[in-house]
């Protein structure tokens, strides 16, 4: 091999070019997910695929992986034509999938989870050789260097972070080359694998990755978090609109750059300024006192009008359940909420929105979304009596005309408003969540982690977005792990600790540090969650 | 480039119609599907399928079917199951008789036989809906329940003869006279029309009202449902009230018709309401059961067992096909979903 | 693609499975006859419909045989639908009362029926059964005969079904007018799990509270599957010494098969079933000849059944 001045698309011998995709076309139902896309994958790199939610990331690894349809493609894996129809062809082609959501079985031991997709071990054929399982399980877990975790414990019992980590060992024993002999798998893909981890745990899977690279293998990262990219990846792939933007090495790359190039424009300012003529006022909106449900204990606290009061705390402290509290979705033990003065006599979600509260939750899949009906269907759900005929019959031109107006609002991005929500991004979903609390200019809105798995510039969509909708007067409760967020928009921030609240502090001049601080108290930061 | 990877042109238009013709099979399978057996009877029995007279006959055979499955939807668009409802039409009948038998007026025994359809499809939801049983269980049991109050009460005995007033039992055979044609009295039987009243009546409610559209978003995804502001419990507690009446107006309808009440005489209806929802079913994108979709599970039903008696098809080969075509249904538009 | 294919391919032949069937169920102008029953699962219509379509076939009709599976109503509904084609008679296994609605139908269509041990009405030609009264009598008058008129009985009933019925008021009348016989129970078994499972339960329990040998003498019951019930509750208790006294009605096979062990259970009667179905098929027969049938019910001879003649047939 020779060197030469390195091309301006690096062109690798075909010796390390391990996985090659060119011209991919994907369209769901006319729209088009990815235009022409390419990307190349070498030998001992990791490769990062960045772009915004409905950039095409997925459309693009779901091809890879063969659970969708191409209209077209051209792949090869180590220089070899595929067409790879359905999962069992990128199986044995090599190739393995580490997904953000978790789909171990929680009832199984972490022996059963690792070897869950290959025959274990037996003896006479037909009984569990489990001493060897067991035994075969320390042996792969030591190699990506996770000691704390025995073979007999049981999934459900683990954290997040450690059923991710139990994943990942699970698609390494499918690599064992002793096992796959000439289809040694070189290609792992990572979609947002530490979107559940804490650092420390973060800082494991980076020592698995380094060992994978090491190995010769490729790594394809799929992440939000941009920091990690700088940290982990060789070259970096940028999707916008499912095109291809540029594949360029990660050396003379700048985060301004990254996201200029995911989001087409430059973002002077990550969290929009408060407008010039909105204050907080005196006039208290939400007087909250002693709130006790089974999870949180004796708080109290006022919302004031226009002010955003941002709810921080480690996980488990009860922020979750400090909303779940106000828009009754859990059952209120003791305490009296006030809403203007007057005392909030809801009961349920839907007398509380009634009366004025509405409610973004944590989970858009399972908590925010009736995935099969449509936009229209989910923007208008809390709205029906409101908009329907004499309260009982639908009017669906009304309805049609409020969740189109609503979806302009947010900036949502679909075919129509009877699109159904299960064909939408991430983002876009998180959108139509947010567009039916909006619907009706609530007095008190509700946020669990409003930004969570949404891309950069969809982000900055949604702040926009609570800023206009908080200069006109509704008071909005705002929690969020993401403390950058929470200084950004928060006047004040409520700091929760096993469920009671320990500290309420002004924002104005307050650093990431102090109020991380502030949510461990006495604690040491062993455990702190990763940094944003 | 140093790889070349093959062209794939052809691969695209060819998957392109796969696609094309995957969605036609997954939306329309079951509609054609009839059409081909309607088509097919008519061509096999040309004088005696495809007249007035038959069809108007098959639209009373499967009327009482149809009340049921129409109720039933409603029941199953929450992703539910309503078990009893069989064995409630039974003991509905059973219940109106006796009245009848015991000298009550006819306005009297039906009113309180809806009523005790509405009161067991209360029990039904409050077990399912604030006792939290599961559907399959709870309705289980009320199934076994209905069917030993209505042998209970009967004493395990048929009413039948001058027990059932004449207006009634007239009233099942009778019908509205629209003409003749081809020279056939051609009449549009009651029963007939009491089941078009309950699908329309249905159809309004599931689609057309703030109800029916939180009730098809409680199927979609219960928690959320709930934390959108829908009084979940409440909603399915209705359903189930609906679904028993719904079972009590095929019960009296079954007496009308019988001009008798046997305390198992409905029994039958549950398994074919069901088997008729998830025929509907097939026919729709998110797999959500839809009352008119329901309607054409009932008639593939009814067309079937008309058709293949006027074949002269040995009965029990007649219940192969029939559960062969409800497989074979589902499979298709299950594969065709994939 | 090819899954569809193959799909396609088995409607097809399904398609063709139908019309084939259809061809050979139409050949010639040989009189149709169809036999329509909810209770074919039943011993005794099985053996009636079996022996009605072997004298059908000697006489060179079609016969088409339609069961609802205890589903009366969808009989109604098969009812109509056979009123619509070219059928020269139907011979119907089912109470005519309930039916009311599908023989106006057939009758419309000037369509004649019989009854095959079903029931008196109006609307149908005649009715071909056996008595049930005698047979009751038969078997009563057994049992007060075998205990010289002296000991207890235990009586298995059936209400809800006409025929059933009367049997069981009629053996009730011989017990009640011999002054030393005594009921201890009448049970009407649970059919759940079938009858004879019922009444073998039902059985254990009267077993369990008359515990002392010699406390029962006999078990009437009003058919055959209650008296083998009882019989394998007898012997399960190990009470079979004790010289217990069964007997049923209706002589099915199996009852036959355990009275011939010469065990406790000691009698049945035999409804005539060929004798029915072939009474049934002559009066078709000398219908469509054109003769006038004038009786309404006509009755076939019974048999009691014992060890002697258990197996004869």
């Amino acid at each position: 091999m020779t060197m030469v001045h390195p091309p301006p698309t690096p062109a690798p011998a075909e010796s390390t070019l391990l996985l090659h995709i060119t011209g991919a076309n994907k369209a769901y139902h006319g729209i088009p997910a990815l235009v022409d896309a390419s990307l190349t994958l070498r030998a001992g790199e990791v490769h990062a695929l960045i772009g915004e939610n409905g950039a095409g990331k997925s459309t693009l690894i779901k091809l890879m992986a063969g659970v969708l349809s191409a209209d077209s493609i051209a792949m090869a894996v180590r220089g070899q034509p595929v067409n790879f129809r359905e999962a069992r062809d990128a199986f044995d082609a090599g190739l393995r999938f580490i997904h953000q959501e978790l789909n171990a079985v929680p009832t199984l031991s972490v022996a059963e989870n690792v070897f869950l997709n290959q025959r274990y071990p037996t003896r006479a054929g037909v009984f569990v050789h489990w001493r060897r399982l067991h035994r075969q399980t320390r042996d792969v877990l030591a190699q990506l260097g996770i000691t704390h975790l025995a073979p007999g414990q049981i999934m459900a019992r683990l954290s997040p972070g450690d059923q991710m980590l139990v994943k990942i060992a699970s698609a390494f024993v499918d690599a064992n080359p002793s096992a796959a002999g000439e289809r040694a798998v070189a290609i792992y893909v990572m979609d947002e694998p530490t979107a559940a981890l804490s650092t420390s745990e973060a800082a494991r899977l980076f020592e698995v990755i380094d060992r994978l690279r090491a190995s010769g293998c490729a790594i394809l990262y799929v992440t939000h978090r941009l920091d990690e990219i700088f940290q982990l990846a060789d070259r970096v792939t940028v999707l916008r609109d499912g095109r291809v933007v540029d594949c360029v090495p990660i050396e003379g790359t700048t985060a301004a750059g990254l996201i200029r190039m995911m989001t087409g424009r430059d973002l002077q300012q990550v969290y929009p300024p408060r407008g010039p003529d909105v204050q907080v006022s005196e006039r208290v909106l939400l007087d909250v006192r002693e709130l006790t449900t089974r999870a949180i204990h004796g708080v109290s606290f006022q919302l004031y009008e226009n002010e955003i009061l941002g709810v921080a705390g480690l996980s488990g402290a009860g922020r979750t359940e400090l909303l779940r509290a106000l828009i009754r979705a859990d059952r209120v033990l003791a305490g009296t909420v006030s809403l203007n003065g007057a005392a909030l006599q809801a009961r349920s979600p839907a007398e509380a929105w009634d009366q004025g509260m509405a409610y973004v939750p944590e989970e858009r899949r399972s908590q925010g979304l009736v995935l099969s009906r449509s936009i229209s269907d989910n923007i208008t759900l809390p709205h029906l009596r409101h908009l329907a005929r004499r309260g009982t019959f639908l009017n669906h031109g009304r309805e049609r005309r409020t969740s189109a107006e609503m979806s302009e609002a947010v900036r949502l991005k679909a075919e129509g408003v009877t699109q159904a929500t299960w064909q939408l991004s991430g983002g876009n979903q998180q959108k139509t969540v947010f567009a039916r609390a909006f619907a009706r200019s609530p007095q008190i809105l509700l946020l669990d982690e409003p930004t969570r798995g949404v891309d950069v510039g969809a982000k900055f969509d949604i702040y926009t977005l609570i800023r206009k909708i908080n200069a006109q007067g509704t008071g909005i409760i705002m929690v969020s792990s993401d403390l950058p967020e929470l200084i950004g928009m928060c006047d004040r921030i409520l700091i929760l600790r096993d469920g009671a609240l320990v500290h309420t502090v002004q924002t104005e001049a307050l650093t990431e540090n102090e109020l991380l601080t502030l949510c461990y108290g006495e604690l040491s930061d062993d455990n702190q969650p990763a940094s944003h | 480039m140093t790889t070349s990877p093959q062209a794939t042109d052809d691969a695209r238009s060819w998957r392109g119609g796969r696609v094309r013709w995957a969605r036609l099979f997954r939306q329309f399978g079951t509609l054609i599907g009839f059409i081909v057996i309607v088509a097919f009877f008519s061509w096999q029995k040309p004088d005696t399928f495809m007249n007035v007279r038959n069809w108007v006959n098959i639209t009373q055979q499967v009327s009482i079917l149809g009340v049921v499955a129409a109720t039933m939807t409603i029941v199953m668009v929450l992703n539910d199951f309503d078990l009893s409802v069989g064995t409630m039409a039974s003991m509905v009948g059973i219940v109106a008789g006796t009245l009848l038998r015991d000298g009550y007026m006819l306005g009297v025994a039906l009113g309180l036989g809806l009523l005790v359809g509405a009161g067991g499809g209360l029990l039904n939801g409050v077990l399912v809906s604030y006792i939290r049983i599961s559907p399959f269980v709870a309705t289980l049991g009320t199934l076994t329940m209905f069917n030993g109050l209505a042998l209970y009460i009967s004493g395990g005995t048929t009413i039948f003869g001058r027990a059932i007033p004449t207006a009634l039992s007239d009233f099942g055979r009778g019908g509205i006279y629209l003409g003749i044609v081809d020279g056939q009295r051609i009449t549009l039987p009651y029963l007939t029309i009491i089941t078009l009243v309950v699908l329309i009546v249905v159809w309004i409610v599931l689609e057309q009202t703030v109800f029916g559209r939180r009730l098809y978003a409680i199927g979609g995804n219960m928690e959320a449902a709930r934390l959108g502001g829908v009084r979940v419990r409440m909603l399915r507690l209705m359903a189930f009230v609906i679904s028993g009446m719904g079972a009590a107006i095929a019960g009296l309808m079954l007496v009308s018709r019988l001009a008798s009440a046997n305390p198992t005489q409905g029994d039958g209806l549950m398994l074919r309401a069901i088997a008729a929802v998830f025929l509907g079913m097939t026919m729709s994108e998110e797999g959500e059961p839809h009352v008119l979709a329901t309607m054409l599970g009932v008639l593939i039903l009814g067309v079937l067992a008309n058709g293949l008696t006027q074949m002269q098809i040995d009965t029990y080969i007649q219940q192969i096909l029939t559960g062969g075509i409800i497989v074979l249904a589902v499979t298709l538009s299950s594969l065709s979903r994939r | 693609m090819k899954r569809t294919m193959y799909l396609t391919l088995v409607i097809a032949l399904v398609l063709a499975g139908f019309a084939a069937s259809a061809v050979s169920a139409q050949d010639g102008d040989a009189p149709s006859v169809v036999v329509m029953t909810p209770w074919l699962a039943q011993p005794g219509t099985q053996l009636m419909v079996d022996a009605f379509t072997e004298y059908a076939a000697e006489k060179g009709w079609d016969v088409q045989v339609i069961d609802t599976a205890e589903d009366i109503s969808a009989l109604i509904s098969r009812m109509e639908d056979v009123a619509l084609q070219d059928v020269d008679a139907i011979v119907i296994n089912v109470d005519p009362t309930q039916i009311s609605a599908g023989l106006a139908a057939v009758a419309e269509a000037g369509i004649p029926v019989f009854g095959m041990d079903s029931g008196t009405d109006p609307l149908l030609v005649a009715n071909v059964t056996s008595n049930g009264y005698a047979m009751a009598a038969e078997t009563a008058t057994y049992v007060v005969d075998r205990l010289n008129g002296e000991g207890s009985v235990v009586m298995f009933i059936f209400e809800p079904y006409p025929p059933v019925q009367k049997r069981g008021i009629i053996a009730e009348a011989i017990f009640n007018n011999t002054p030393d016989i005594t009921i201890v129970d009448k049970i009407t078994p649970s059919f759940d799990a079938g009858p004879l499972e019922g009444a073998r339960n039902a059985m254990e329990a009267v077993l369990l509270a008359n515990p002392d040998p010699g406390s029962i003498d006999a078990v009437w019951a009003a058919w055959d599957e209650p008296a083998l019930g009882a019989l394998q509750a007898i012997q399960a208790a190990g009470r079979e010494e004790e010289g217990i006294v069964i007997v049923g009605i209706d002589a099915t096979p199996q009852a036959r098969d355990a009275i011939s062990m010469g065990g406790s259970f000691e009698a049945t009667v035999a409804q005539d079933f060929p004798g029915i179905a072939r009474q049934v098929a002559d009066l078709v027969e000398a219908y469509l000849g054109g003769e006038e049938i004038v009786q309404s019910t006509y009755y076939v001879p019974t048999k009691l059944i014992t060890a002697a003649n258990a197996l004869d047939e």
